[in-house]
Formats: structure tokens, C-alpha cells, sequence
């Protein structure tokens, strides 16, 4: 079926037609929403930062002027939220994150390569790092985008955005060879 | 930029595939432990994701935001709106409708006066334009008249005053001929005819009687 291009659709819906709006959301609601549960750790935040994300994208989709992929802007807005309630949380309480995203009675999820078990603990050791480095991970690994493209939302230089990446590698690998030994002694 | 950096950012590019990039990163530590690690990520971020999306209600923000209330495509409100203006201009103008004899008649209100009046000033000014054009055309006649009568006067004048010269010299010069006559024959009788006049004279004195 004929894919229409996220540019086609901002144009339409700015037009007014609601069909494209309902589809550009439905394109990108769940990326956003397991952006935000990765970064913040919390459901409910998650929501919150979907819901933020969203209401600014209909207000401002005037202001998109396609000076780079409407993805990477949105994203850009998705950053600056989802860094501000990282802050805003910061201040008031240390979060604690104990919550479990897997839907263990998703179909084929037992069959996947590497496990529940490697996924979770690889999802908690990235939930360790520092917020910005998380914020990197997140955005090269899961999203997809470039050096430049990140360097671009975060209005940094790409060789900060390659040092904060390459810090939270090394700190990744030093924290899941711990977490493995600690795993052996307990077995 | 060192060799094993490049060779990472290549693979995370997609330009080598992943057993190149081990083959080339074997002797490396530090970047194959990064290499490692990422492919690790990578693979978990290219697990599938099975937490339900919540939905968000954006269509009423839509709605507020970008969609304009449609707009009434009815002519009967504009069609009423433009006979009630009709009738508006229709009672404060001075047009009247007169039904006579099985037919409509539009007409001005007082027309013909009007027109009479309109008629009546634009002659009252036409006259007083023409009475300005002939005022002004008979002052400046009657001032080109004294003017040629003045000419006229002081070229008589002068005129008279020549010829009564020229009439003056000739009488002088007649006068004087007449003196140079007289005094010709003045000479001319002196010399000839005096003596023997005197003896006429004196035989007139002896003889008084005859």
C-alpha cells in the first residue's frame, strides 16, 4: 500500500484534514511512548511525556520546516521534554526504577535470540547511566539517527555526542561484566 | 580520528558488516570491547517491544488548533440579508414604484422639478456668464474707442497746426512779393513817371477852372 510521506501528512493536517493528523500520531505514538519508558523508566512518565510531545507537535506543526527529517525534529522536541522532566525529577526524589515493560505473554517474545533474561539485564544496566549518555544511546541504537542527526536535536557538537556515546559504552560493558560476575556468584 | 574509531563508525554506519569490523578491531581491546558491547544494544534495541501504547485523546486539540468550524452553504440568509438591503435603499431613496395600468413603473421621486431646478440654475448661470463676457467685451470697446478718439485728436491738431503754418508762410511770402511789387513799381513810377506827372499836376494848379 502507498505510504504517505510525514511531509504530505503535516501539510494535510495543517490543512485540517484529520485523517492525517490521526495517522502521522499513529505513526509515531509508539516510537515516542518506548522512547520515554526507556528514558524515564516509568510508565505513567512515559505517558505524560507522549501526551507533552503530542499536544507541542499539534500546536508547532506550522513551525516544522523541513530542514531536516520531520522524525529527527520530532525527536528533538522529544529530548527536550523528556530531559526537562529528567531534571524536574531529579530535584524533588532519586527514581528507583523497578518496573518491568516486557509483556511476557507477547507471542514469539520466549523465542527470541537473546532472551528475556539478557534483555532486561542490558535494559537495566542502560537505565544506570548518566541521563545524557542515556539520552545518546537511545537516540543511535534505537532511533536510529546519526552523529550529526543528534548532534543537530541537541544543538551539540557531534564530537561531544561521540564522547558521551563511547563513555557510555565503556561504562556499559564495565557494569554488565560486573553484573554477570555478580550473577555466577550467585549461582 | 584513530584507524580503529573509523572502522567502528563504519560498521554503526552500515558500511562494513559486523565480521569485518571484528576482524579488523581483533587486536584492539578497547574499541573490540566497545564493538561488543554495542552489537549487544543492538541487538536488544532490534528486539521487538511489546508494552501496550497508551491512547492519547490529540483530536480535540486538532480540532481547536487547525480545523475551522464549516462554513453554511445557504442562500436564503444572504438572500434575505440582500432584500432587506434592497428595501432599505428603495424607501430612503427617492425612487417610486407606481403600478398603472396592469404595469410597473419605476420612477424618481420629484423628478421634473428637480430637473427644472437643475435646468432653471444652469441657465441663470449661463446668463450671468454671458452678461460678464459682454460687460467686459463693451468696457474694453470703449476703451480702445478713446484711445484711437485721443490718437485721432492729437493727429487733427497737429494737422491744423501744420497747415495754418504752411498758410502763415505762404501769406508771409505773398506779402512780401506783393511789398517787392509794390516796390518795383514804386522805383519804376519814381523814375518814370513822377517828373512829368509833377508838370501835370502843376498845370492842373494854374488852371483850376477847367
Amino acid at each position: 500500500m502507498f505510504k504517505r510521506s510525514d511531509e504530505s501528512l503535516i501539510e494535510k493536517a495543517i490543512g485540517g484534514d484529520a485523517k492525517a493528523w490521526q495517522q502521522l500520531v499513529s505513526r509515531y505514538q509508539a516510537p515516542l511512548y518506548y522512547f520515554g519508558l526507556r528514558l524515564l523508566g516509568s510508565p505513567d512518565d512515559a505517558r505524560d511525556l507522549l501526551q507533552d510531545v503530542l499536544m507541542v507537535l499539534c500546536r508547532n506543526l506550522a513551525q516544522y520546516r523541513g530542514d531536516s527529517s520531520f522524525k529527527s525534529w520530532l525527536f528533538g522536541i522529544a529530548n527536550y521534554r523528556a530531559m526537562d522532566m529528567l531534571r524536574k525529577r531529579k530535584a524533588t526524589t532519586e527514581f528507583t526504577d523497578d518496573h518491568d515493560f516486557y509483556d511476557d505473554e507477547a507471542p514469539g517474545f520466549e523465542q527470541q535470540l537473546y532472551g528475556q533474561h539478557t534483555q532486561r539485564m542490558v535494559q537495566q544496566q542502560l537505565r544506570t547511566l548518566p541521563p545524557e549518555q542515556r539520552l545518546v544511546v537511545e537516540l543511535r541504537f534505537y532511533q536510529q539517527f546519526t552523529f550529526d542527526e543528534i548532534a543537530d536535536q541537541l544543538a551539540l557538537s557531534s564530537n561531544t555526542i561521540k564522547s558521551r556515546f563511547y563513555a557510555a559504552l565503556d561504562k556499559l560493558r564495565t557494569q554488565l561484566e560486573l553484573a554477570d560476575v555478580e550473577q555466577s556468584a550467585n549461582f | 580520528m584513530s584507524n580503529s574509531q573509523q572502522i567502528f563508525e563504519a560498521w554503526l554506519a552500515g558500511k562494513i558488516t559486523a565480521s569485518e569490523c571484528e576482524q579488523q578491531l581483533d587486536q584492539n581491546t578497547e574499541w573490540y570491547s566497545r564493538f561488543q558491547t554495542a552489537q549487544m544494544i543492538q541487538r536488544q534495541a532490534k528486539a521487538p517491544f511489546f508494552a501496550p501504547v497508551p491512547d492519547i485523546d490529540t483530536m480535540s486539540v486538532f480540532a481547536q488548533q487547525w480545523q475551522r468550524p464549516t462554513q453554511s452553504h445557504s442562500w436564503w440568509p444572504r438572500l434575505s440579508v440582500a432584500f432587506s438591503a434592497l428595501a432599505l435603499v428603495i424607501s430612503l431613496s427617492p425612487l417610486e414604484m407606481q403600478m398603472q395600468d396592469s404595469g410597473l413603473t419605476l420612477s424618481w421621486r420629484g423628478g421634473q422639478q428637480i430637473q427644472q431646478e437643475q435646468l432653471d440654475t444652469l441657465l441663470a448661470s449661463y446668463r450671468k456668464e454671458q452678461l460678464d463676457y459682454i460687460q467686459i467685451q463693451l468696457q474694453n470697446t470703449q476703451q480702445q474707442q478713446a484711445s484711437q478718439l485721443i490718437l485721432l485728436k492729437d493727429y487733427l491738431t497737429e494737422q491744423q497746426t501744420k497747415e495754418r503754418r504752411t498758410d502763415m508762410l505762404e501769406l508771409v511770402e505773398y506779402l512780401n512779393q506783393q511789398r517787392q511789387s509794390d516796390w518795383h513799381y514804386w522805383h519804376y513810377w519814381q523814375e518814370n513817371y513822377q517828373p512829368s506827372q509833377a508838370r501835370l499836376d502843376a498845370s492842373a494848379v494854374v488852371r483850376p477852372n477847367r
